[in-house]
């Protein structure tokens, strides 16, 4: 029998921990992966996904059993440089990964490991940047690539290895969705050109596209089959901390009121293209009631032709913004979205005075922040800003600490215990359990969680965060997004940003789209939705939902302009076949 | 307001690729070039020397198509340090003891000796961070690495790590610009927060007090990504053979000799004026 391409017999692996006991990461895994698949590995945050990847080529050994790679045992030192070239790794946070000064360089790192002689780099760096459409950057240093163009760029150092798999572990959580495609387009590719690919991602419809899905659950494998029969139980996934693809979630509903739709839908252009014609001509306004009139918002937060230009005035100088216009009303949620790098951020900061306009203007609530004498640090107070990575907010030791650093600051004393489990409850952490937590220790859910209630903690009237759902795992991200529903019920104004429609479809009643630091679109959600045709030449995708509808009215049901939640459709299928025969 | 853009007060490694007579030079004969240039305009001992430097300096920016006053107006920004340091010169400098004051103030006198001494001093710094902006506009990090890592190769032979510490100087430059965007990013969070960042007031001792809070997430995240960064190198083979190679072939040729011994001589005609 010749040697399968990855063998791991009974891997079992704890994670050191200094001066306590280990925690057990694997617990005996056993798994054959042969050349040429196409496997995805899913699992909630800490199930030991990574972990169980790290094995694949050596950078972690296994405490007890055996990883074995083309049949050499990882425990062998002398067998590291093959296996490393034989298993490549693409990681999560782009910039980490890169080691050189400028792209072709970072490119010719792992072959310049090997040892190679510099004809033979020179066309493998050719090569990898050829497939990873890189060329025209080869000599840009990697902080003034895209988020999207240093994932390429990691991967094609891995490329010019000449694999035979690459792991690709949560590679395109970071990624906007044009960044994101893009890496899809790559792992197919590789896949057809014979590589073994292995995905690690929250996202299920990445899950769908491999022919075969790993289901970890606390590093012991739970299931191991095709994505067909993976996602056939829905009870079960959700019980592993994982859900359906978006596709299915929507398909097993519509099936309520739509019997006929076929099983086991999981990609949503097999969903589109399933959607049935009503089974009776529907007289339009039958059933459903006229459009409503789509009200504007009332402009509590209120930027107009604002401006902004980083760095002005050096060689590096970059416009940021130009011509920006936002209306989000009181006590609603307000959606801000757009691509990596089309000011989404910027604006944020500008509305609790981080930064200050260099043009047009900018009010928030009560306060002009283009007046001179404005109170800033009261700004900032009234408005809160919750970053995307946790990481660069978090500075305190414990989590009750971190929480209370901002009533701290205002001089709270005596109710400062209850302030803190206050903002504890709201985003539902349990305040004994975590209030002596180190922040280091938790998970990036977790961290995520004591970020906001941070926030919190200072009771601002307006709450803006920065790509909220960004990285979680599929549990994670509803429990986040029901802790902003319960804030904005408790009168908060929030405002969301996102490079996902869907994430924030279901709870913005308004929304702008940002596209290259101008404003797209501005206005009710409804009217920002059926603009689909504009949405889509810039490379956005209306949510799902919106998009079943409007197949659905094109297929002759009488069903409204813009649908935004799958209540709302539902409802209104129903009414269609209630409804009296024409 | 700028109180937020950190990376405006990074400077380092702006490279300008404008492909002239010198940036076509093998990087290794640059760096000779512009070192003994740096040496000699350091220990040259008259007036005569710095003025040849600064005309050799002069003439090399031309050779490399920098744009004079682009150039110029990196001396900018040290000119108040340097001008407290010539003044404090002008009245501690060495003299003969039969030397007269040219002027008297009080108890403050001035000397001939003091005054050359206090030029001597403002031109010698002048020509050192002209030729330091020379070689940052005209050698790329890479080049230097690379340059260096052959220069070095020597001493590898001798058992000392040089591929190691070419390395750690290639991931300290990679992290310059990075830390900068870093501190910026935790600023804002804890100005978000209520902490005292950007806030059109405050005072020196309040603004240094500031930065202290900022120091702990800044290790944290920085060795969180140093880690990273070090399993994404191990996972690339860094360190598994002995004998690591480079894409670059660099070629000596004569021009690159040319432009060594041209240094040679003028740091010898720097140093012969200087006696």
């Amino acid at each position: 029998m010749t040697a399968a391409l990855i063998e791991i017999e009974d891997l079992w692996y704890s994670h050191p921990v200094r001066g306590g006991e280990a925690i057990p990461a694997l617990k005996g895994i056993n798994l054959r992966i042969e050349e040429g698949e196409y496997v995805a590995l899913i699992g909630a945050n800490g199930s030991g996904k990574t972990t169980l990847a790290r094995h694949l080529n050596a950078l972690l050994l296994p405490d007890r059993g055996v990883v074995r790679i083309h049949g050499m045992d990882t425990r062998e030192a002398r067998f590291h440089p093959q296996i490393r070239s034989l298993v490549g790794m693409v990681f999560q946070s782009p910039e980490d990964q890169l080691v050189a000064a400028i792209l072709e360089e970072d490119v010719a790192f792992g072959p310049e490991n090997l040892g190679l002689p510099p004809a033979e780099i020179r066309q493998r760096v050719e090569d990898a940047l050829e497939i990873t459409g890189l060329k025209e950057y080869r000599q840009r240093p990697p902080h003034l690539l895209s988020a999207g163009q240093m994932q390429r760029a990691a991967l094609a150092g891995v490329l010019a290895m000449r694999p035979r798999c690459v792991i690709f572990d949560e590679t395109t959580a970071m990624l906007d969705p044009a960044g994101r495609h893009m890496v899809r387009r790559l792992m197919r590719r590789l896949h057809e050109e014979g590589l073994t690919v292995i995905v690690i991602s929250h996202f299920m419809r990445e899950a769908v596209a491999a022919q075969r899905v790993i289901v970890l659950n606390k590093g012991e494998i739970a299931l191991d089959s095709t994505p067909q029969q993976v996602f056939s139980h829905p009870a079960d996934l959700w019980a592993l901390g994982l859900d359906l693809p978006l596709a299915g979630r929507l398909a097993i509903q519509l099936r309520e009121v739509l019997p006929d739709l076929p099983p086991n839908l999981l990609r949503s252009n097999d969903l589109i293209a399933a959607l049935p014609p009503p089974p009776f001509p529907v007289k339009a306004g039958g059933g459903s009631e006229p459009d409503r009139p789509v009200l504007p918002p009332n402009g509590f937060i209120r930027v107009d032709r604002l401006g902004h230009t980083y760095l002005a005035d050096t060689p590096l100088a970059y416009q940021a913004l130009e011509e920006v216009r936002l209306h989000a009303g009181e006590g609603k949620v307000h959606g801000l979205i757009g691509s990596t790098g089309s000011g989404k951020s910027t604006l944020l900061q500008h509305l609790n005075g981080l930064l200050l306009p260099q043009k047009g203007t900018v009010a928030v609530g009560p306060f002009d922040l283009n007046d001179p004498t404005t109170d800033l640090k009261a700004v900032r107070q009234f408005a809160g800003l919750v970053f995307q990575n946790p990481d660069y907010q978090l500075f305190e030791q414990y989590v009750g600490d971190e929480i209370a650093y901002a009533p701290r600051l205002k001089g709270e004393h005596d109710s400062l215990r209850e302030t803190v489990r206050m903002a504890m409850e709201m985003v539902g952490l349990d305040f004994e359990s975590f209030k002596d937590r180190l922040t280091f220790t938790l998970s990036g859910g977790e961290r995520r969680k004591v970020a906001l209630a941070s926030l919190i903690a200072m009771r601002p009237r307006v709450l803006l965060l920065d790509e909220p759902t960004a990285g979680l795992d599929p549990r994670s991200r509803s429990e986040t997004l029901r802790s902003l529903e319960n804030l904005r019920q408790q009168g908060l104004t929030l405002v969301l940003s996102s490079h996902h429609m869907e994430d924030i479809a279901e709870l913005s009643s308004s929304l702008t789209v940002l596209h290259r630091g101008r404003t797209l679109l501005d206005g009710a959600a409804e009217e920002v939705y059926s603009n689909v045709s504009l949405l889509e030449e810039h490379g956005l995708e209306a949510p799902l939902v919106t998009r079943a509808a409007a197949r659905l009215r094109e297929l002759g049901w009488d069903i409204p302009r813009c649908i935004l939640r799958i209540g709302d459709l539902i409802e209104h299928l129903r009414r269609n076949l209630e409804a009296p025969h024409a | 307001m700028h109180n937020f853009e950190f990376l405006r007060m990074v400077n380092i490694g702006q490279y300008l690729p404008l492909n002239s007579l010198l940036h076509r030079l093998d990087a290794r004969a640059r760096i000779i070039l512009y070192l003994v240039i740096l040496m000699a305009a350091t220990f040259t001992a008259q007036p005569a020397g710095l003025f040849l430097a600064l005309l050799i300096v002069l003439v090399l920016l031309r050779i490399g198509r920098i744009p004079l006053n682009f150039a110029l107006r990196g001396l900018l920004p040290p000119l108040p340090f340097l001008l407290i340091l010539a003044v404090l010169q002008v009245f501690v400098s060495i003299r003969p003891p039969s030397a007269l004051p040219l002027f008297e103030f009080g108890i403050l006198k001035i000397y001939a000796s003091g005054l050359v001494s206090a030029g001597m001093l403002l031109l010698r710094f002048c020509v050192l961070i002209l030729t330091l902006s020379l070689s940052s506009f005209t050698l790329s990090t890479s080049e230097m690495i690379h340059g260096l890592e052959s220069l070095l190769s020597p001493f590898s032979r001798l058992g000392l790590p040089t591929h190691d510490l070419v390395m750690v100087l290639q991931v300290t430059i990679r992290f310059i610009p990075f830390l900068a965007m870093a501190a910026e990013r935790i600023a804002k969070a804890q100005a978000s927060r209520g902490a005292e960042w950007g806030v059109r007031k405050g005072n020196i001792f309040q603004r240094v007090r500031q930065v202290i809070p900022l120091i702990v997430p800044l290790f944290l995240t920085s060795l969180r990504r140093a880690e990273t960064m070090a399993l994404a190198m191990d996972a690339r083979a860094y360190g598994s053979t002995p004998q690591r190679t480079s894409m670059y072939t660099m070629q000596f040729q004569f021009k690159d000799a040319v432009a060594i011994i041209f240094g040679a001589v003028s740091a010898t005609a720097i140093l012969i004026l200087g006696i």
